[in-house]
């Protein structure tokens, strides 16, 4: 009988660490605050790397010279946590007061009253005009409130293998989807592990399906909510979403490799860094590390603006992060100059260290962004009747859920468990309830 | 551990009637100060346990009653059952469960079988068995999620040490999309799940092995018991206990073990090795905490129930 009340107990403890693991709500640290006159401002970033770290810390002591008085204390979370040790300190109230918010965290973040409202600062800020269109425009949330500032933009390139493209006959890379499955499906060869398109299976899977539909909706989508077009209808519902699929899907069976129903960011780059892949859709951070690669040369790649659709157009999802303030800072002034400061040209810095768009009109004149890989962005940016900019909606509180069930269901059509029909059918269902509300 | 010793607690004795208490031990009187005393020392590891253990069981529990988003928090009434009726009503939650009892199957028979034969192995005195000990032990010390992330490498089907080992071997021809497929994605989430777990059958098992009193066995040998004989109807029956709280220990681990498939699969391709605590971090991750902790009280009751009939059947089994 003991020994049953032991191992019952036993279970027990094990079983109730399960419920804990979601139950468990959030402490946090100590806050920020002042020391002799001193202000000590907590600063929490959340797509941590340790190289980008090291920029941030080198900015961060330029910004403490500049302003005695000011001490900036770095906390880098590791990325998978991150956004939820911020919400956690967010919720807390205290232990942070200058915080990275990404498009994807702004809604919610907004939404729960976390987020200080910088727009009145900002407007008093001269360094707000030197700043391109696109960040003036993503800085402002829907309710026309500054919460953030962007300190770069991540968006989609195609990075191709000048050297087999010629091989496989080809003049140059290819401008259009139809195109990428053709040059593709020409290059593909599994005998000698050479394939066309590093296909993205795994996580985040749904992002270049829906890249793709965007394109073939390009005349009439709605640049403000690209899940919709201008009728008012979703995306996935449009005539011309079935033909998108359907070319995005043949990619897989026609010129990718086999294993690439999983595939997720790691994989992908591999494929594309060690030679064994000819394309690869994929934001510029990844310039850096192939440029690192010791498979294949610098003269061997390059990037091509995003691909086109049947209308001649790209929608270029933008994806955004920058820097915002905590509601409950007791020293949102220093954190609102901190923010400036790392808007300013801090962030051209920021940006060329870590394979970012620049925020700064000046930085696009810089021959770091006019030649080699990061020409075909200069080129998009230039052709913006061609290369549309988009708004997603990926501030809405199911964003996550939305990523999960469309990776999922991408899944389903590589594995043959779902048409490319029902797919757009529960998509266009799935958001057209959600927009109901 | 004073297991390696002694036979372990509720081992049968070697003498019928051994275990019984001397006639007439005396017994201190039960008295209030004598109570108040026990709790003063009982205190500190009970409010531990209160604190770490049982406050975010029932923060958590709360939370299945409720709508819980972590991005919509001014939002959070209560709901009564529903999380627990959105869970039953997705067919997800049953094929979860199936693919649950495959992963723990699965994981550990094998991991039994292969952990008691390095056991037998490691029980004899050879030179550097500290050494060959070290390194079966050794993937204990590692992260499972970090386990994950090596074998979905090394599973890979066009970059992964796997395939290339089978091909140079002949056994295959093409290349295998491991973690593509289903069913050859839960059989490599598994062997990567036996390779971690069979280091902790083998140290279990290894302490009990070195229990069994050599008497016993040189008996065993007197009375011409082969190794085959001695090893089922003398090692075994006597590190019996050890060996099935170990294999309830460890059911109950592996079932909330999500690490190496969250790291190795994420749960896919198409949800097909999800198991129900790899199902219920993609719940957090959305920030449903409602839904997440609704499926982690479902968890702590299937393991509840079974522990409950494992324990039963063996009392049944005793008592034949």
């Amino acid at each position: 009988m003991k020994r049953r009340s032991f191992l019952l107990g036993a279970a027990g403890l094990a079983t109730a660490s399960v419920s804990g693991l979601a139950g468990c709500g959030g402490s946090s640290s100590g806050s920020g605050g002042s020391a002799g006159g001193d202000v000590t401002l907590q600063m929490v970033e959340s797509l941590t790397n340790p190289a980008r770290s090291q920029v941030l810390k080198k900015l961060l002591a330029d910004f403490e010279a500049a302003n005695p008085g000011i001490k900036v204390q770095l906390v880098s979370p590791p990325t998978e946590q991150a956004d939820q040790k911020i919400q956690q300190m967010l919720q807390a109230g205290n232990g942070v007061d200058v915080l990275e918010v990404r498009d994807l965290t702004v809604g919610p973040f907004a939404n729960n009253g976390w987020l200080y409202d910088m727009t009145d600062d900002v407007q008093k800020w001269a360094g707000f005009s030197d700043l391109t269109a696109q960040a003036q425009k993503y800085a402002k949330h829907s309710d026309g409130k500054i919460y953030f500032v962007p300190y770069g933009f991540y968006g989609l390139s195609l990075f191709y293998r000048k050297d087999l493209v010629t091989e496989a006959g080809f003049s140059g890379p290819p401008k259009t989807w139809d195109e990428l499955l053709e040059q593709a499906a020409k290059i593909q060869d599994p005998s000698r592990n050479r394939y066309g398109y590093a296909f993205r299976g795994g996580k985040n899977g749904n992002g270049n399906v829906v890249a793709a539909i965007e394109a073939y909706v390009g005349d009439s989508i709605d640049r403000e909510n690209a899940f919709k077009i201008k009728s008012g209808q979703s995306i996935f519902a449009a005539p011309e979403a079935q033909a998108a699929v359907d070319t995005y899907f043949d990619l897989f069976k026609r010129a990718s490799p086999p294993s690439s129903v999983a595939w997720g960011y790691p994989e992908m780059v591999e494929g594309f860094n060690n030679g064994s892949t000819a394309f690869l859709l994929q934001d510029p951070e990844v310039i850096a590390t192939v440029s690192a690669s010791k498979s294949i040369t610098t003269d061997q790649w390059t990037t091509a603006p995003l691909l086109t659709g049947p209308s001649g157009k790209a929608a270029q999802p933008v994806a955004t992060a920058g820097w915002g303030v905590a509601k409950a800072s007791k020293n949102a002034a220093a954190a609102v100059k901190l923010v400036e400061f790392l808007s300013g040209d801090a962030s051209t810095t920021f940006a060329k260290e870590n394979s970012l768009v620049p925020i700064k009109k000046t930085a696009g004149k810089d021959a770091f962004y006019t030649t080699g890989p990061w020409a075909s962005y200069v080129t998009m940016t230039e052709n913006p009747d061609t290369y549309l900019t988009v708004v997603q909606p990926r501030g809405v509180s199911w964003w996550t859920e939305w990523s999960t069930k469309s990776d999922t269901q991408v899944q389903q059509v590589l594995i043959g468990k779902l048409s490319t029909t029902d797919l757009l059918k529960s998509w266009d269902a799935y958001w057209t309830e959600k927009w109901k509300g | 551990m004073a297991v390696l010793d002694r036979a372990p607690r509720g081992s049968r004795p070697l003498v019928r009637g051994s275990h019984a208490p001397p006639s007439g031990s005396r017994r201190r009187p039960f008295t209030v100060r004598r109570g108040l005393g026990l709790l003063a020392f009982l205190t500190p590891a009970l409010v531990f346990v209160l604190v770490f253990t049982y406050y975010p069981l029932l923060r958590g529990s709360q939370m299945a009653f409720r709508q819980w988003n972590l991005f919509d928090l001014r939002n959070t009434p209560w709901v009564g059952l529903a999380n627990f009726r959105t869970l039953l009503a997705n067919p997800t939650f049953y094929a979860v469960l199936e693919h649950s009892a495959v992963w723990v199957v699965g994981s550990i028979v094998p991991q039994l079988l292969i952990g008691f034969g390095l056991a037998l192995l490691l029980r004899r005195r050879f030179r550097f068995r500290g050494v060959y000990q070290a390194l079966v032990f050794f993937p204990w010390a590692v992260s499972g999620f970090l386990i994950g992330i090596l074998f979905r490498w090394m599973f890979n089907g066009e970059f992964g040490v796997v395939n290339d080992l089978l091909m140079r071997a002949g056994l295959i021809e093409t290349n295998v999309a491991w973690l593509a497929d289903p069913r050859l994605a839960m059989f490599s989430v598994v062997v990567a799940n036996v390779w971690y777990g069979v280091t902790f059958f083998a140290i279990m098992i290894l302490a009990a092995l070195q229990s069994v009193p050599d008497e016993l066995l040189e008996a065993g040998a007197l009375d011409g018991a082969g190794k085959v004989r001695t090893l089922f109807f003398i090692v075994i029956p006597f590190i019996r206990t050890t060996l099935l709280l170990t294999v309830l220990l460890r059911i109950i681990w592996v079932f909330n073990f999500p690490e190496i498939i969250y790291g190795m699969t994420g749960g896919g391709p198409a949800e097909q090795t999800h198991i129900v605590t790899s199902w219920m971090i993609t719940y957090t991750q959305q920030g449903d905490y409602g839904l997440a902790s609704a499926l982690g009280l479902i968890v702590v009751g299937v393991l509840v129930l079974f522990t409950s009939f494992y324990l039963l059947a063996l009392r049944e089994r005793d008592a034949r």
